[in-house]
């Protein structure tokens, strides 16, 4: 590994999330992740995946550790988090676009009023990316009549449009039908051979498998056990990672 | 019965409601006749629109002269400050030659169409309802936002100023309005009016604002300030256009209950189209008439009002 890897992109160290209602979401977690690293998280409902990855970009804030990202604390002032969120890209398992905008202007919002790009470098920006994609004869389209695999796709251009130096994906596929969940993965491969650091939370095994550096298992808002993919699919050492996968592959 | 069949004899349910609405009014007419009333329309085109002609008053304290023509009339001023005045073309004098007059006396009309009392009214009811539509909006948008803020403060404020202006009677507001702010803020009677009747409609808007923003799906503000958005920029090009269209129905109903509402401000020296209709009463003794007249008035109002926002709200819902 390069230099720049010892650094670790995010650090997440002991980690607690307690939600006003009392629930532990998280409990002591750590996690680092390099740079062009991609970490694939999995774990049962409720064990608090989205929870550690809404964390890293300050959607929800910790009650106990700290997080860096690219070496700066993530910090509860509005203006400091602003700027760190601008480099780390969050993908949702509802696409949440932004439906009164077509695609090539949702692709163009952030860009304008964050990093002040003017209309014109906004807009050739976003249609690279859309035709990175696949979708450049969908720029003027709005997101309600797009399918649910379209809409991620333009999500994650979205996203990228920022330029952000790690993308989270919270369970990309798991709103799509079927035959729509390839044309995500397969957006999802290539930029992670690209070299984009990623941290994706999914159940797709199959993805993980294939794509993750690291593969890590959460349980009950604990990071339970990780490890590379090969042994942690063909070799778990852990009793619940090993009744996890008994699960999930039985179904 | 099927839609289709529905549509196709549309024309045979639509005379039966005209049939109805037929019997309506001549049950009304029958109604007025059991109590021996006279019905008199020609009498009230007059106060929509007086051939009378203007009347003139006096400008100030003078000495009157009428001119050969007996149509141009000079004013002189009393103690021979300033220059005289001469007015021409008055038809009918209501003044003799060297009559001493005083300011605001009426020297005599002048021919012509002029709005009668009942148009000067639907006028001031369109200003006041207006003017306090602009201020209630931004007083609405305002506590709205004060609702859904994060600032304990702000969603206090914003929460006192609407249980308390939803829990009072609006007339009893006016007449605060008029009794207590008028005098202590140095309003005229039509400031305090349009002070009454927007903070009164404010708090309606910012309920309709509230839910309006709340019915935004969270993650749309999470998927724009995961983009690095500000909040107010998340606030101004992510929430607000959706929750624009959330909004903008029940908006137009309280539009037009502001116009109904603003008949209240008759109480208070204010002659908008209610009052005047209680004038024009006083003076034609026909009731029935006047006040026919004056709702069919407000149905014109509130009916013109509905048909731009309908046009409005096609155009914002082309996207979905
Ligand atoms: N906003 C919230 N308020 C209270 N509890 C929450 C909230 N969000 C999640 N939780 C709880 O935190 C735990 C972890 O949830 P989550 O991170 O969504 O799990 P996962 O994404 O792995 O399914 C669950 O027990 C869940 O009920
Ligand atoms: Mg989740």
């Amino acid at each position: 590994m390069t230099e720049t890897a010892e650094v670790p992109l995010i650090k997440a160290s002991d980690i607690e999330k307690r939600y006003p209602n009392g629930t532990l979401g998280l409990k002591r977690a750590s996690l680092s992740v390099a740079l062009g690293e991609v970490v694939v998280i999995v774990g049962p409902s409720g064990s608090g995946k989205s929870t550690l990855l809404r964390t890293l970009n300050g959607l929800e804030t910790i009650t106990a550790g700290e997080i860096t990202i690219d070496g700066h604390l993530l910090h509860e002032r509005a203006a400091d988090l602003r700027r760190l969120r601008t480099s780390v890209g969050m993908v949702f398992q509802q696409f949440n676009l932004f439906p009164h905008l077509s695609a090539i202007e949702n692709l163009m919002l952030a860009p304008q009023k964050v990093l002040k790009l003017s209309a014109a470098e906004a807009r050739a920006r976003a249609e690279k990316l859309l035709a990175k994609v696949g979708l450049a004869d969908k720029a003027d389209v709005h997101p309600a009549q797009l399918s649910g695999g379209q809409q991620q796709r333009v999500a994650i251009a979205r996203a990228l449009a920022m330029q952000p130096k790690v993308m989270l994906f919270d369970e990309p596929t798991s709103a799509l039908d079927p035959e729509m969940v390839g044309e995500v993965l397969e957006v999802m491969k290539q930029l992670a051979s690209e070299g984009m650091t990623m941290c994706v939370v999914t159940h797709e095994m199959g993805f993980a498998r294939a794509v993750a550096d690291r593969v890590v298992f959460m349980d009950r808002g604990e990071i339970v056990c990780e490890a590379a993919p090969a042994g942690f699919f063909d070799a778990p050492t852990h009793e619940r990672l090993k009744t996890f996968l008994r699960q999930v592959l039985k179904a | 019965m099927t839609s289709s069949q529905t549509s196709r004899r549309g024309w045979v349910w639509h005379a039966l409601s005209l049939l109805i609405l037929a019997a309506f009014c001549g049950s009304l007419y029958l109604a007025s006749k059991r109590i021996d009333y006279t019905w008199r329309w020609s009498r009230l085109p007059q106060y929509l629109l007086s051939t009378g002609g203007e009347e003139i008053d006096a400008p100030f304290d003078g000495t009157v002269s009428i001119a050969a023509d007996d149509k141009t009339l000079t004013i002189t001023p009393l103690l021979g400050v300033g220059a005289a005045q001469t007015i021409p073309d008055i038809a009918v004098p209501l003044v003799a030659d060297g009559e001493v007059v005083f300011r605001g006396n009426t020297l005599g009309k002048k021919p012509g169409i002029s709005a009668g009392p009942l148009l000067i009214g639907l006028w001031l009811t369109l200003r006041i309802s207006f003017v306090s539509l602009i201020f209630a909006l931004v007083l609405g948008v305002l506590a709205g936002l004060g609702r859904v803020s994060h600032n304990p403060t702000a969603r206090d404020v914003a929460s006192f100023y609407v249980e308390i202006i939803r829990g009072t009677p609006l007339l009893v507001q006016l007449f605060i309005a008029y009794f207590f702010f008028a005098p202590t803020l140095h309003l005229s009677a039509f400031a305090a009016g349009v002070f009454g009747l927007s903070v009164f409609t404010g708090a309606y808007i910012a309920e309709i604002v509230r839910a309006g923003i709340q019915a935004v799906p969270k993650g749309q503000t999470e998927a724009s300030q995961s983009l690095g958005l500000s909040g107010l920029q998340t606030l101004r090009h992510v929430v607000l256009p959706q929750a624009i269209q959330k909004i903008l129905p029940p908006l137009a109903g309280q539009f037009i209950n502001l116009i109904k509402d603003s008949s209240l401000v008759s109480v208070m020296a204010l002659t908008d189209l209610t009052k005047a209709g209680r004038e024009v009463v006083s003076s034609t003794f026909s009731p029935f008439e006047v006040w026919f007249t004056v709702a069919l008035m407000y149905l014109i109002l509130t009916g013109g009002l509905s048909l731009v926002v309908n046009r409005l709200e096609k155009r914002l819902a082309r996207h979905d």
